[in-house]
């Protein structure tokens, strides 16, 4: 068998999403060619993207073999338990009167995922350093930029196994200082630096 | 050419302010940095300072952002002499070479001529910017909206057919980045498209966050997947001065690594590494050393190191003139552009000469500093290297993040650059090239007016496309692009240049 694994998933990838984006373009006007609607563009695109799609499909079965990167159990389980745990805690939190209208729905949810997603070790990377991000964006508005850079560094000082206490600290402290220097001395933009709960 | 010369000396006065001057040199010490650093490239730098340069004025954001691209070929070249590392992949083909020569102890040579030939290459090609772009402006007001539709689809095309890896998955990626160019409102009819009914969506999905997300994040998490490769500096420099028998075998190559490298950065879709690798090649067939080549020939430093600086200035020409972005990096000055209020086109000669003007002058003296910074100060350069990887990468992300934070103040566009991000980090596993997905970004909209606009003029009837003479012959060239790639032996022949 001579199955390209990486094309395989790159066209199901394009078939699924020139689908997706098909479905949701019927509730787009399409026009005609001479007065183009909204929907008409997105309606070219996504056929041509179906059709290079299915293009990627027909090389993948001659153009491999070249296999994914091996998936091992935990992998698999972690991804599903992390995706379902935010798919749950998105509505719940969400219904909560003071998380409405921000993002901080979204932003703890994915955050809640991406901790569960670091079980594995095949994820561990990927899912800090995204964790790390997402918990800035979570504590920027009420814990100020000082904590937001401390727990961002921290959460993703633990994706690189060489890292040690004493030197997060000092990464901390540095970038702290020069975070300040650039964004708030000289381009002085419009953040809370401390705490406002 | 008196008209010229009274517009480039319009330019030095704009370059020649301490503000521009100042960014210049800054762009160019940035570049360097990250030309010597493995694992973070121009593309994730510039998008990573795009939200800083919003406060700017245009023309100086522009000089620092292009100081970077083009500082990059020159820091590259170090580390690939000295380490056989190269820091940028416009790089890999100097190390082949030019490792060698650090080998026999003319390191210093080596690092000489690429600097020097760097410098020869960047005044012939900024002079070439100069020269060709009023030209090219005014062939490019002839244009119908048929023609630039045209233009731009040849633009796409040849920057998928460039790119690495599978051409077909590569035009898949430019259609995508087109689609994703979708979302926000129509332009035209004020409906909302793909915005799930998100207020931050109307505007479009933020190119910056996108840009970092794709290039800055995902690029983190799979050079940290990696085992870092640390390496010292085992040959010693030695002495910078040319031997009258280098000066000869070099000479000849610098001029033809010039020419072919400003040919490719001219093309849609070249740019530096594209040149490097064509020269190195050009080299190893033409050049009298050849029969050195694999044990440190100069010809084969001097050449590529000439063309991929020639090629970073010369990609600006399609960009500047036109209004289409070559390649990546490119495409991240349109969307710099564009967030100053200043749609790329051919009318920005006419309508922008501070920035037109101003860019290419400071080119030239970004380059001239380069020369004068680079040599003396290659041992600061070398102990950057130093650095390990677990203190940079918290520094990109905390500047990724503030970054992207700060353009429209809100929290959506960080986790808009976690979800780039991820998609970043599938499209490596997956082989999908995601610079060619930039430029359709870049593009797409502005494709889709001129569709519509074409489509109009011509009451619906898509012959206008084949009618123009112009937007015939670009959709012939596509054609013709899109024909050579399925031949068997052009292919073979790109993966072997991609290859080095």
């Amino acid at each position: 068998m001579k199955i390209n694994a990486k094309d395989l998933a790159s066209a199901i990838f394009l078939l699924v999403l020139a689908a997706l984006g098909l479905w949701l373009n019927t509730e787009h006007s399409l026009g005609s060619a001479r007065r183009m609607g909204p929907g008409y563009m997105p309606m070219l695109v996504f056929v041509l993207e179906f059709a290079l799609g299915l293009i990627v499909l027909g090389i993948s079965f001659f153009s491999g073999p070249d296999p994914l990167e091996k998936w091992t159990k935990l992998d698999f389980v972690t991804l599903a338990i992390s995706i379902a745990a935010s798919l749950v805690a998105y509505p719940l939190l969400a219904a909560v009167p003071a998380l409405q209208n921000n993002w901080y729905a979204l932003g703890i949810s994915i955050t809640l995922g991406l901790f569960i997603l670091a079980v594995s070790p095949g994820w561990r990377v990927l899912a800090l350093v995204l964790a790390g991000m997402n918990i800035f964006g979570v504590l920027l508005d009420a814990g100020g930029l000082f904590l937001a850079i401390a727990a961002m560094v921290v959460v993703a000082a633990f994706a690189d196994k060489e890292h040690r206490p004493l030197g997060v600290a000092a990464c901390v402290v540095f970038l702290i200082a020069l975070c300040w220097w650039v964004f708030i001395y000289e381009l002085d933009i419009r953040v809370n630096i401390w705490p406002t709960f | 050419m008196e008209l010229l010369f009274a517009n480039l000396a319009h330019g030095f006065s704009v370059a020649m302010s301490f503000d521009n001057l100042l960014f210049a040199l800054l762009g160019a010490l940035i570049g360097t940095a990250i030309g010597v650093l493995p694992g973070i490239g121009p593309v994730a730098t510039i998008s990573l300072l795009l939200p800083i340069t919003f406060g700017q004025p245009a023309t100086t954001a522009i000089i620092m952002l292009a100081g970077i691209y083009y500082g990059a070929q020159y820091g590259g070249s170090t580390t690939a002499i000295l380490l056989n590392l190269p820091g940028e992949v416009s790089s890999v083909v100097t190390t082949l070479e030019g490792y060698k020569m650090a080998r026999n102890g003319r390191a210093g040579a080596a690092l000489t001529i690429a600097a020097v030939g760097s410098f020869f290459a960047g005044s012939v090609a900024t002079l070439l910017v100069a020269a060709s772009g009023p030209l090219l402006t005014q062939v490019a007001l002839s244009f119908g909206p048929a023609d630039y539709f045209s233009l731009m689809l040849l633009g796409l095309i040849i920057s998928a057919v460039l790119a690495q890896g599978s051409v077909v998955k590569s035009i898949a990626m430019v259609i995508l980045g087109v689609a994703l160019g979708l979302v926000g409102t129509d332009v035209q009819t004020g409906q909302q498209r793909f915005t799930f009914g998100v207020p931050e969506l109307s505007d479009g999905l933020n190119f910056a966050a996108m840009a970092m997300g794709v290039f800055g994040i995902a690029e983190i998490i799979l050079n940290l997947e990696k085992p870092e490769v640390r390496s010292v500096l085992s040959s010693k420099v030695g002495s910078l001065f040319l031997t009258r028998e280098e000066i000869r075998r070099a000479t000849p190559s610098v001029l033809r690594g010039t020419l072919i490298g400003s040919a490719l950065g001219i093309l849609p879709g070249g740019g530096a590494s594209l040149a490097s690798f064509g020269s190195y090649m050009m080299e190893r067939k033409v050049s009298k050393g050849k029969h050195e080549f694999g044990n440190g020939a100069i010809e084969g430093v001097a050449g590529p190191e000439a063309a991929n600086n020639a090629a970073a200035q010369t990609s600006f020409i399609p960009l500047l003139t036109l209004g289409i972005p070559s390649n990546a990096v490119m495409a991240l000055m349109v969307g710099a552009l564009i967030i100053q209020g200043i749609q790329p086109g051919p009318r920005m000669v006419e309508s922008q000469p501070d920035l037109f003007w101003g860019l290419i002058c400071s080119m030239w003296i970004g380059n001239l500093m380069l020369l004068v910074i680079n040599l003396p100060l290659i041992g600061m350069w070398v102990k950057l290297l130093q650095v390990p990887y677990k203190y940079m990468y918290p520094a990109i992300l905390t500047f990724c993040a503030i970054g992207v934070y700060s353009i429209n103040n809100n929290v959506f566009d960080v986790y808009s650059t976690v979800f780039f991000g991820i998609l970043g980090y599938v499209f490596n596993k997956l082989k999908m090239e995601p610079a060619p997905l930039l430029v359709g970004f870049v593009l797409g909209p502005m494709m889709e007016e001129h569709l519509r606009r074409a489509m109009l003029l011509s009451r619906g009837d898509p012959i206008v496309f084949i009618d123009r003479p112009i937007s015939a012959t670009l959709l012939a060239i596509c054609a013709l692009a899109l024909g050579l790639m399925l031949l068997p032996g052009m292919r073979k022949k790109k993966e072997a240049a991609m290859a080095g």
